[in-house]
């Protein structure tokens, strides 16, 4: 589990730093250059070291043998007491004979000769024949009088092995027959020179990576920082401190990046700026272009409003064109007035007027404002609210406008059926549904149902003059409360409006108290349409 | 007699086209086009209302209606073109009594003039009294102890509203009805401004009222407990 973690952690931090991983690769390629070359250099420096004291030890051991060999066949003992104070003669002057200090040696007579072994067979004080291995003593036998060799391992009294070398060769004795010449050599000192030099060669090795990990580190650090920063300021960037920049210094790759990186963040600002401004400036011209058309608009109402007054001494033309100022400087006004509203959005400078209020008695009287509309388009209004008062923290003006607004919309599209408004109240929401069966929408309508001045179908024939601006703005009331406006709408099965809004500011909810689409149109048509939330 | 208008406004189209409504309906109009001077036109002409414009060259309809309430407490009806912003509540705070939304409905204009020369409900007493207050129905006047308080036309009427019924509680939108005239739901920061006005004139500590006090959550209401 914990290995887990770490790993996990490890990982992560591969993943997430650049340095991390460059510093991990250069060590581990590093490394395994390392071991390779030292590897090599250990190799060829206990092969060199064997070699050297092989071809020493067999010399050695050749004039040794020479000399043995011509001490007996010089010799004119005859007598076996004689024969052997010789033969324990050899086995000392060999000892101290050469170089090399640590030698053993063993005369053993070649077994399956004719004869019984009359001599004893000199053996050095502290060897152990059986370090001698059999074939060693087979190829001794076959050979011709050449030395043969074998490596063996030494098995020391306190239990360690030493690596050693045994040379044999054949001895004719007379008298006595065929002997075997063994000289055992110790190389444990140069195992012990070639395990100094592979334990310097290892420490150093370390110490070469540890160095090469800290360069690396230092390097890449040196590398990566200014891209580190560079990511840094980009993100400040992003956040909106849109004056940050980069340090520039000399004329590297890394200066060139600082360069090019604060140019464009130059050129960023600039246009952020710019469209800032530009949006600013539109907003304001908006707002001021409303407030400017208030007088003359003023002026124009009061004088039509005085023609309109007097239209019935007009003659029938100008009667007509009074009535049909008169309503148009009404549209206008609308208009003027949803502008100004999407203005002063679109400035911020919108707050809420929360007051707790009874939620059916809004939709009463935004019912009853547009009863006469319905009525005249042949829908009825069905209404379907609880029994008890509905209380919510709302402002009351801006929700009675919008669903005004919806109702308004349903008329219109509702094609002279029946419009549905209900209401819904969970603990911490309230709900309000706007539907007709009306023509519908589709799915791309649906989408863009919201936007400023879009129009379901431009060829269609307004009859209630909305401005364009209705939904935008019942969308941004919407959102002054914290709630949701959603829309469902199949072509010609009808289009449903939901209003969700917390009981109270700040209050979380998460599903809505009344469903959507109404499940009175769910049973006309169980294919869901498109819903925008 | 009829009452005398002095309509203030720069827009020489709106201002003649206000005096045409006006003299229409029987009104005696007069006219000043500018912040400045407005005061001095105010003082020849003695009108019984003022429409004025807030927004003025010169000086700004605000600042001219703290002048005319420095002189006098005529009704004052201010023309703004900006609902939004502070302007309503600053016009309130220096005195205006009302205030029309450009555009405007000549009938809407017509009732909101008519409800301000309109005179006080007549009531059975001469006198009412209310705390150290007396009101002289009659006289138009308000008195604490000998001395005079000097109210505007539309304060005295708030007051003496809340006074005839010194234990009901009345509603901003009642208030509305029946001092300003409004018969659907209007501006209750009109009644806010205006009992701050009265209470900064008729009480000891305006913000510890005794006279004209605060129902949290429903309303105002003339006298304590």
């Amino acid at each position: 589990m914990k290995l887990r973690v770490a790993i996990d952690w490890a990982l992560g931090l591969f993943r997430r730093y650049l340095q991390a991983r460059a510093v991990f690769t250069t060590v581990v390629l590093s490394g395994i250059a390392l071991l390779i070359v030292g590897g090599f250099l250990s190799y060829s420096i206990g092969n060199g070291l064997y070699q050297t004291r092989v071809t020493q030890i067999l010399a050695e051991s050749e004039r040794g043998v020479v000399e043995v060999q011509n001490t007996f066949s010089a010799s004119t003992v005859t007598d076996e007491i004689a024969l052997q104070t010789l033969l324990n003669s050899v086995v000392p002057s060999l000892e101290s004979s050469g170089t090399v200090d640590s030698r053993q040696i063993a005369l053993l007579r070649t077994p399956g000769q004719v004869g019984a072994q009359i001599l004893q067979s000199p053996i050095s004080a502290d060897l152990d024949t059986a370090v001698i291995p059999a074939d060693l003593k087979t190829q001794v036998r076959a050979s011709s009088g050449k030395l043969t060799y074998q490596s063996v391992g030494l098995t020391q009294p306190n239990g360690s092995v030493h690596p050693g070398i045994v040379v044999g060769s054949p001895i004719e004795i007379p008298l006595a027959g065929k002997y075997e010449l063994y000289l055992v050599f110790d190389l444990n000192g140069e195992q012990q020179t070639l395990d100094f030099v592979q334990s310097i060669l290892f420490w150093g090795m370390l110490i070469l990576l540890f160095m090469i990990g800290t360069v690396s580190f230092f390097v890449t650090n040196w590398l990566v920082k200014p891209v580190q920063v560079a990511a840094e300021v980009s993100e400040e960037i992003a956040e909106g401190a849109l004056d940050r920049r980069l340090t520039e210094r000399g004329e590297d790759v890394i200066a060139i990046l600082a360069r090019s990186f604060n140019r464009m963040a130059d050129s960023l600002q600039k246009q952020i700026t710019k469209l800032a401004s530009v949006s600013k400036m539109q907003q304001r011209f908006v707002s001021d272009v409303s407030h400017e058309l208030r007088t003359p608009l003023t002026t124009i109402k009061l004088a039509g409003d005085i023609i309109f007054a007097s239209r019935e001494k007009l003659e029938p033309a100008a009667k007509r064109s009074a009535e049909l100022m008169h309503d148009q400087i009404e549209r206008f006004e609308v208009l003027l007035n949803d502008l100004l509203e999407i203005s002063r959005y679109d400035a911020g400078a919108v707050a809420a007027d929360l007051e707790i209020q009874d939620v059916n008695g809004v939709v009463g009287s935004a019912i009853a404002g547009l009863e006469p509309l319905a009525q005249s388009r042949g829908s009825a209004i069905e209404i379907n609210i609880p029994s008890g008062p509905v209380d919510a923290e709302i402002d009351g003006r801006r929700i009675e406008r919008l669903i005004r607004n919806l109702l308004a919309n349903a008329i219109e599209h509702g094609e002279g059926r029946p419009i549905g408004v209900a209401v819904g109240m969970s603990d911490s929401a309230v709900a309000i549904s706007v539907t007709d069966s009306g023509i519908g929408m589709s799915r791309a309508e649906v989408d863009r149902v919201f936007d400023r001045f879009w129009r379901a179908d431009p060829a269609r024939k307004r009859t209630t003059g909305g401005t364009g601006l209705g939904l935008a703005i019942s969308l941004e009331d919407t959102q002054l409360h914290g709630g949701w406006l959603q829309v469902w709408a199949k072509p010609n099965e009808g289009a449903s409006f939901r209003l969700t809004l917390p009981r109270r500011q700040g209050m979380v909810f998460t599903q809505s108290p009344l469903p959507l689409p109404p499940t009175k149109v769910l049973k006309k048509s169980r294919k869901a349409g498109a819903i925008n939330e | 007699m009829p009452h005398k208008i002095l309509v203030v406004d720069d827009d020489n189209a709106l201002r003649e086209m206000v005096g045409i409504v006006l003299e229409s309906e029987g009104f005696n109009v007069c006219y000043h086009d500018a912040g400045s001077g407005a005061l001095d036109a105010f003082k020849v002409e003695a009108p019984d209302l003022v429409l004025l414009d807030v927004m003025l060259p010169g000086k700004d309809g605000i600042e001219v209606c703290e002048e005319i309430r420095g002189v006098s407490g005529t009704p004052i009806i201010m023309l703004t073109a900006k609902t939004e912003s502070d302007d309503v509540v600053r016009g309130l705070e220096a005195g205006a009594d009302d205030y029309v939304v450009k555009p405007f409905d000549p009938v809407v204009l017509l009732a909101r003039i008519r409800a301000r020369l309109r005179p006080i409900a007549g009531t059975s007493e001469d006198k009412i009294q209310i705390g150290p207050l007396t009101l002289d129905i009659v006289g138009h006047e308000v008195r604490r102890g000998g001395e005079k308080v000097l109210l505007t036309p539309l304060e005295f009427n708030l007051l003496h509203t809340l006074a005839v019924k010194p234990k009901q509680v009345f509603t901003r939108e009642m208030l509305l009805e029946t001092v300003w005239g409004y018969h659907y739901k209007a501006d209750t920061r009109l009644v806010n401004v205006h009992v701050q006005r009265l209470r900064s004139k008729i009480e000891d500590d305006p913000d510890n009222p005794k006279i004209v006090t605060t129902v949290r959550g429903i309303g105002y209401k003339a006298g304590q407990g």
